[in-house]
């Protein structure tokens, strides 16, 4: 399959690089000190304060992650053997968003130990909200990574992707202010686009299928995009 | 097996192909030539799917580039200007990920990576990381990239760009063998590679083909009225000059006295006053060192044709 042939040349292209190594490394400290302040000064058996922070971190640590995915290709003109060849723009687009929706399962595996330890020392601990918090953790994931995608096939520079997909994502995060300002249909509307006021009713421990078609659907839409603007470069 | 059908490009408002047609059959080789600039990358971008033409049409394979991309794209062997490597892969893996995306078996792929590479001169390279390769070997894997699926079209943009003369040579051999079966595009500046590969050679400047013809048709079109180069040692007293310039039209040119002989250039009307000439000279005592004809090379037909069109501009 072509598709796979893509992902595992870009697993393989993450692992060459320091950036996925330092994404990780920092991650995985921050969320690591997170969580033992966090118990340290609540002195309560939930996960939700940790997954709460886990998520902003991830919206920092993500477009780092996606920049290079298609910009890589413009500037160093492999995008030209890709399309090129029989493979599709979509083929591609997909390919990409598997291997790095991979690579942040990988990450958020990392963070599993500690609702484990909090499950073996706490006598009330409720893994109810942890398994709804991390269903939410990876859909907000996936909607990530196809905005930073689309981001990177905007432009051959990784820091401009990087930066219009940080741009991106923390708009759709405090849409939901929109709520509190406009009083009326057009701040409803805002605030139903809001990625965070979703994320957090996961971290409550309500699986809302709406909510969930939500990120899904934000997903694809993304990933169309990206497939569209990857197509239309062909007809500069 | 190729055809092109009135393209033209425009970039933004810059014409980079002005209407240009191109049949090329199955088994041949062609030759783009062209000074910088002139469209020949443009060119191939369109032939392979890269990007479109303003207008007109192109079909490789019988298939039409803009309607049946993905069908052409099967069929084309394609090596860019600038290679497409990923300098963090090695060399081996690289050849392999190509294989998949072309579709070939994981046996096929392994057969045919070990064929391509020793045919290239890469066997010993397939383990290194591409990064740390000289330029001349990452020629050579662009090279191998675009056979390695054994396609039936190849579009090869300055192949033998960047690597050393014995390779070369070997390119031009594989090229010439891959002809028997293959149909292949080449675009150089190298103009004596385009006399030993090339059954054509089609010669662009501004974006327009400005003649399609074999090498030998071309030399003799621009070479004009005869000329060698003559090396001569006068008989004393005698002059020599009044027995050249009794035949209508010659002319002497670049004389170069020597202590004892003269080297100069002769141009005649006809190539058969060179007979009688010759006969009067040698009559009157002159001895003929050196007698050379001079031909049109490419690079004089190269330079013709580009440069007339240019005055046709400025005109
Ligand atoms: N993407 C582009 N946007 C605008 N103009 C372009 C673009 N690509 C090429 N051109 C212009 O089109 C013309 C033809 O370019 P092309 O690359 O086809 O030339 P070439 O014959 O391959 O030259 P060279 O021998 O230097 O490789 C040039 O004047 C170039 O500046
Ligand atoms: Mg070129």
């Amino acid at each position: 399959m072509k598709i796979f042939a893509i992902m595992k040349k870009e697993l393989q292209s993450f692992f060459y690089s320091p950036v996925a190594y330092i994404v990780f490394a920092s991650f995985l400290m921050i969320v690591g000190y997170l969580f033992w302040v966090i118990l340290i000064s609540s002195r309560m058996a939930s996960l939700e304060p940790m997954l709460y922070n886990a998520a902003f971190i991830l919206l920092l640590a993500s477009p780092v992650l996606t920049m290079r995915l298609v910009s890589e290709e413009k500037k160093s003109r492999t995008i030209e053997l890709l399309l090129t060849s029989p493979i599709s723009p979509a083929e591609i687009i997909t390919g990409k968003f598997l291997a790095c929706f991979t690579l942040y399962l990988v990450l958020i595996l990392l963070t599993v130990q500690y609702p484990l330890v909090l499950s073996a020392y706490s006598t009330e601990f409720d893994m109810g909200p942890v398994y709804s918090g991390y269903i939410g953790l990876i859909l907000l994931g996936a909607a990530f990574i196809s905005m930073g995608l689309f981001a990177s096939t905007l432009t051959e520079n990784q820091i401009i992707a990087a930066m219009v997909s940080f741009g991106g994502l923390v708009l759709f995060w405090i849409f939901g202010w929109a709520k509190h300002a406009f009083d009326n249909a057009f701040g409803e509307i805002l605030g139903n686009l809001s990625i965070f006021d979703r994320y957090a009713e996961f971290l409550r421990g309500i699986v809302d299928s709406g909510n969930v078609i939500f990120f899904v659907v934000f997903t694809l839409t993304w990933l169309f995009l990206a497939t569209r603007v990857l197509e239309s470069d062909r007809w500069r | 097996m190729i055809e092109m059908t009135n393209i033209t490009k425009f970039y933004d408002n810059f014409r980079a192909l002005n209407n240009i047609n191109l049949k090329v059959e199955k088994g041949e080789i062609i030759g783009l030539l062209g000074p910088n600039g002139a469209g020949k990358t443009t060119a191939m971008r369109i032939l392979t799917c890269f990007i479109p033409a303003t207008s007109g049409s192109a079909s490789v394979a019988g298939y039409d580039v803009f309607e049946d991309s993905l069908e052409v794209r099967r069929r084309l062997g394609y090596l860019p200007e600038t290679p497409p490597l990923y300098p963090e892969m090695t060399v081996g893996s690289y050849l392999n990920f190509i294989g998949e995306l072309r579709e070939l078996s994981a046996g096929k792929r392994r057969e045919r990576i070990n064929y391509v590479a020793e045919r290239i001169g890469l066997t010993e390279c397939l383990t290194r990381v591409i990064g740390t390769l000289s330029k001349g070997y990452r020629q050579r894997v662009g090279l191998a990239q675009a056979l390695l699926h054994n396609p039936e079209v190849l579009i090869l943009d300055e192949p033998t760009v960047g690597l050393d003369p014995s390779q070369i040579i070997e390119i031009r051999g594989l090229v010439k063998d891959l002809a028997r079966d293959h149909t292949i595009i080449l675009s150089t500046h190298i103009l004596t590679e385009v006399s030993m590969t090339c059954g054509r050679v089609v010669i662009i400047n501004e974006g327009e083909i400005v003649a399609v013809d074999s090498v030998a048709n071309l030399e003799r079109a621009v070479s004009g009225k005869p000329a060698w180069n003559i090396c001569i040692r006068p008989a004393a007293g005698k002059d020599w000059r009044q027995l050249v310039e009794m035949h209508t039209g010659a002319g002497i040119s670049d004389l170069v006295e020597m202590p004892e002989t003269l080297h100069f250039k002769l141009n005649l009307e006809k190539a058969e006053d060179f007979d009688d000439l010759f006969r009067n000279l040698t009559g009157a005592g002159h001895v003929l060192r050196e007698i050379t004809p001079v031909k049109a090379t490419l690079e004089d037909v190269f330079l013709k044709l580009t440069s007339a069109e240019e005055r046709k501009e400025a005109a």
